[in-house]
C-alpha cells in the first residue's frame, strides 16, 4: 500500500529515541571531563531532535521552502548566541 | 509525490507553493516559535557559561523526574504520529484511541512537572532565588505553557472526532502534530541543558 511505504516506521525511531535518550542519561552520570560530556550530550539532543524532525514531522518528505522555514531561524539563533558569546560569556 | 502530500491535497487548500495552506502556516508559526525558544535557550547558555557555579543549583533538579518526564513527552510524540497514520488508512477509531493517548501523556507531562515544582518551590527554590532558578522557572514555564496549549487543540480535535465532525478536516491531525513535535523538540534540548550539563 502507498500509504504504508510512504510513513516511516515510527516505533523503530521512538525506540532509537528512548535508547539515545537512555545514553544522554547514563553518560551524564559517569564523570568523564565536564567537556566532553557536555559535547557529547548535545550531540545527542540534536540527532534526537533530528530524528523527531524528519520522521516525525515528515521534514524528509518536504520541499525547499520548510526546509528553509526551519533552518533559517535556526542560524539565526546561533548567529545570535554566537555573536554575544565572547561579550557576555566572559564577564 | 509520498502519501502525506496526497493526503492533505485532497483536503486541504494548495498555496502557490504547491504546499497545503494548513502545512505550510504551520511551518511558519513553528519559525517564529523557533526564535522565540531559541532567544531563551541562547541567554540561557551565555550566562550559564559565565556562571560556573549554576551547577550546584542544577544539582537540586531531579534527575529521575526529568528523566521520566522526557519519556513522557517522546512517547506523546509517537502516539500522535501513530493518530495521523490511523487517519492515512482511514482508521478513524484507531485515530481517536491514539489522540486520547497524546492528551492523555500531556496530562501527565503536565501533571509530573507541577509535581516537580512544588517540591521544587517547597524546598524554597523559587525564581528570585537565583539566576538559575529564573531560568528554570522561565524556561520550563513557557514550555508548560505550549504542552497546555497543544492539549487544548489536540482536545478539540478529538471532541470533532468524536462527534463525527472531523472527517473532512481529518488532516488537521498533521498539522497539530506538528506543533505537538515541536514542543517535544524544545524540551529534547531543556532536558539536557537544566538537568544533564
Amino acid at each position: 500500500m502507498a500509504g504504508e511505504k510512504a510513513h516511516p516506521n515510527y516505533v523503530a525511531v521512538w525506540f532509537w529515541l528512548v535508547g539515545l535518550m537512555v545514553a544522554s542519561v547514563a553518560i551524564s552520570l559517569f564523570h568523564f571531563s565536564e567537556s566532553a560530556t557536555v559535547v557529547v550530550i548535545f550531540t545527542i539532543a540534536v540527532v534526537k531532535a533530528v530524528l523527531v524532525a524528519l520522521n516525525f514531522m515528515h521534514l524528509r518528505f518536504e520541499r525547499l521552502l520548510i526546509y528553509s522555514l526551519a533552518i533559517v531561524p535556526l542560524l539565526l539563533f546561533f548567529i545570535l548566541t554566537a555573536v554575544l558569546f565572547p561579550d557576555i560569556a566572559s564577564h | 509525490m509520498s502519501q502525506t502530500h496526497a493526503i492533505e491535497s485532497r483536503t486541504d487548500t494548495l498555496t502557490g507553493t504547491g504546499i497545503p495552506s494548513g502545512r505550510l502556516g504551520v511551518w511558519w508559526f513553528l519559525a517564529s516559535e523557533i526564535i522565540l525558544f531559541g532567544g531563551l535557550i541562547g541567554t540561557f547558555i551565555l550566562f550559564r557559561h559565565g556562571n560556573p557555579e549554576w551547577v550546584a543549583a542544577a544539582e537540586h533538579l531531579s534527575l529521575t523526574i526529568g528523566t521520566i518526564n522526557t519519556f513522557v513527552l517522546l512517547t506523546s510524540s509517537l502516539t500522535i504520529v501513530m493518530a495521523f497514520a490511523a487517519v492515512d488508512k482511514g482508521d478513524s477509531r484507531r485515530m481517536r484511541t491514539w489522540l486520547f493517548l497524546t492528551i492523555l501523556l500531556g496530562f501527565v507531562f503536565l501533571g509530573i512537572k507541577a509535581f516537580e515544582w512544588s517540591t521544587e518551590i517547597g524546598a524554597g527554590f523559587i525564581p528570585s532565588t537565583g539566576g538559575f532558578w529564573s531560568f528554570y522557572y522561565a524556561m520550563t514555564g513557557l514550555h508548560a505553557l505550549h504542552v497546555m496549549a497543544g492539549i487544548v487543540i489536540n482536545t478539540i480535535l478529538f471532541i470533532s472526532a468524536v462527534l463525527d465532525r472531523l472527517k473532512p478536516h481529518e488532516y488537521r491531525i498533521e498539522l497539530a502534530g506538528l506543533y505537538w513535535h515541536f514542543v517535544d523538540i524544545v524540551w529534547i534540548f531543556l532536558f539536557p541543558l537544566l538537568y544533564l550539563a
